[in-house]
């Protein structure tokens, strides 16, 4: 008979990456059904609970202790199972990095062993990453900051004395940086270039350095600065060293800035930095409700958009004009053309489907479909609306049309991110395709370093049940998606892509157009010319 | 100010990761020079403990 166990470790910590490699181990022992050895946060228990690996030991775990649990054929194959787990967490340092010559335990040592380091990415749990960093500063080393978490006074701590010093500090909650064309934390490999780009959101990073690169433009160097940089507390200090270093960068020669809309008064610095200390072109794409319009004397060379699609086509407008053309042949629909597409597929529908489901693991990629959405079909629910009278009541739940953020600390506490770990959205899919009112479900799909070895390829088997769980019900359910990605990733964009349409999912260049895509579906084509125009104008660059 | 990075942007990336070895993976990889620092919480002391240390400290 099937038997589930837990084991409770108290305050006992591994990252959560090393937890979903030896989880992936637990589950070939010899008479293991299912595994999961995890952080005991609520989303893990609750994610345990929806895989019946939850018992009542494990439910009382407390979220600094760990749950080791397992589903086997019998007692003594779960009881041999969990020993066997122990073993492997006492290892599991040292087995961490299992490609590495050499293991370090400290900063210092490290250092003794690399003295010319210039570079370094930590992703320490936030509350720790200040002493790390400002340890690696004191030696004059550059860092990318991939913690979360962080609090807002130790960055701006490190972020003024990084800046005192002429140092970076990227980040925090920098999820991607390319440096001298390697792909740092979670990144695309495109080509080397002329736009150089400074982020404060990364998806949006991978999204318009990926677009760039499919049009045939590079990327010179790409800084991904921390969602607060641009908020009052830090004031942008970072924002304005990357638009200086990149006006100082003789390879770049066009200046990209990607980021939600900043505080007014730090607006006003970075515009007052653009206006007096550059000669560059710029494209601003900052991701608000209205368009951010630069003063009068700076419109010829900097540019404005909303949207990520658009930005990349702003670029080649003022570095190439000539490749417009040629750059909306690769990468974009016209609206006559995604509306078409569209009503064709809201044929397959029933009256009763009329809602969205867009299931994101890129943040600002679902950011972007919350803008797009507000214009075409109203506000959406989310889990990080726009506004907090749409925040969904319970995450875990959509409601209407509804835009989900997976990589929001509700799904992410204790647990890898959704661009490595897929098992959230996973389930999250089935639940959506059991609801009849959905007609459209949108997902990305973030390849690059960083993100999951095969992102499509680990949703399939969900995808083909969501569908057949429409189909049971006499119903379809159109999924679509976007891979952001390049051929040269080592996911590959092409066989990324392969592995998705075989299934029926319907595929978009952009995140834009796939947005715009869903919405003119559960409205069956009947969105106003002149408003379509509008998002295309703003989103697409059209 | 921008010569610190300046000078990065022309050299070579040597790398010092500490935490997540998936992104040491991801640039030795990519055939940049980095090492991997394996990071642990510092102990928790217990509360009498801790205090205790504070006063004598």
């Amino acid at each position: 008979m099937t038997v589930v166990k837990n084991l409770v470790k108290k305050n006992f910590f591994r990252d959560s990456l090393q937890l979903m490699r030896l989880s992936e181990e637990v589950k070939k022992l010899p008479g293991i059904l299912d595994a999961a050895v995890l952080m005991a946060t609520d989303t893990n228990k609750e994610i345990l609970q929806k895989l019946g690996l939850l018992t009542s030991d494990g439910e009382k775990a407390l979220k600094d202790d760990m749950i080791l649990a397992v589903k086997a054929e019998d007692e003594s194959a779960a009881d041999e199972a969990l020993r066997k787990i122990e073993d492997m967490l006492m290892k599991a340092p040292a087995a961490a990095a299992p490609e590495a010559e050499r293991i370090y335990y400290s900063v210092d040592s490290a250092l003794e062993a690399m003295p010319d380091a210039n570079f370094a990415v930590v992703s320490v749990p936030g509350e720790y990453a200040r002493d790390v960093v400002m340890d690696l500063l004191k030696r004059d080393i550059h860092v990318h900051v991939f913690s979360d978490h962080v609090p807002i006074k130790d960055e701006v701590e490190m972020k003024r004395y990084a800046s005192e010093r002429g140092l970076l500090v990227l980040g925090p909650g920098a999820g991607t940086s390319i440096i001298n064309g390697k792909a740092i934390a979670f990144a695309n490999v495109v080509r080397r270039g002329n736009v150089g780009i400074v982020a404060a959101a990364g998806t949006g990073l991978q999204e318009v350095s990926v677009l760039l690169d499919r049009i045939g433009l590079g990327v010179s160097q790409a800084l991904g600065i921390g969602g607060n940089d641009v908020k009052k507390e830090v004031g942008g200090i970072m924002a304005i060293d990357c638009i200086r270093a990149l006006e100082a960068d003789r390879r770049t020669k066009l200046i990209m800035v990607v980021a939600k809309p900043p505080d007014r008064e730090v607006m006003r610095r970075i515009t007052k930095v653009i206006a007096e200390e550059t000669t560059k072109p710029f494209v601003i794409c900052f991701q608000s409700l209205r368009e951010f319009k630069p003063p009068k004397k700076l419109a010829r060379r900097v540019k404005a958009v909303r949207g990520l699609h658009a930005a990349v086509i702003q670029a080649v407008k003022l570095l190439k004009p000539k490749a417009v053309q040629k750059a909306h042949k690769r990468i974009s629909m016209r609206p006559r053309e995604l509306r078409a597409l569209a009503m064709k597929l809201a044929k397959k529908l029933k009256p009763g489907q009329k809602y969205i489901r867009a299931l994101y693991t890129g943040g600002t990629l679902m950011y972007e479909a919350m803008l797009i959405y507000r214009e075409l079909i109203g506000n959406v629910y989310s889990n990080a609306p726009l506004s907090s009278k749409y925040k969904l009541p319970d995450p875990h739940k959509s409601l209407k049309h509804s835009v989900i953020d997976l990589g929001e600390e509700e799904f992410t506490a204790g647990r890898p991110h959704p661009m490595i770990d897929p098992t959230i959205r996973k389930l999250r899919l089935i639940e959506e395709a059991k609801d009849p009112s959905v007609a459209v479900i949108l997902m990305d799909f973030m390849l690059g370093y960083g993100s999951h070895e095969d992102p499509a390829g680990a949703m399939i088997d969900s995808i083909e049940e969501a569908m057949r769980i429409a189909e049971e019900d006499d119903r379809n359910l159109i999924i679509l998606g976007h891979v952001c990605g390049t051929r040269k990733d080592p996911q590959s964009l092409v066989e990324q892509e392969r592995k998705l349409k075989k299934v029926g999912v319907q595929l978009f260049p952009s995140n834009a157009l796939a947005v715009i895509a869903s919405a003119l579906i559960v409205k069956r084509g009947k969105v106003r010319a002149d408003r379509l125009r509008r998002v295309y104008r703003s989103f697409v660059g059209i | 100010m921008s010569e610190k990075v300046l000078k990065l942007f022309k050299s070579e990336l040597r790398v010092i990761n500490v935490g997540l070895d998936i992104f040491y993976k991801d640039l030795t990889r990519q055939g940049v020079k980095s090492i991997q620092v394996s990071w642990q919480p510092p102990p928790k002391l217990e509360k009498k403990l801790d205090e205790a240390l504070k006063k004598l400290l």
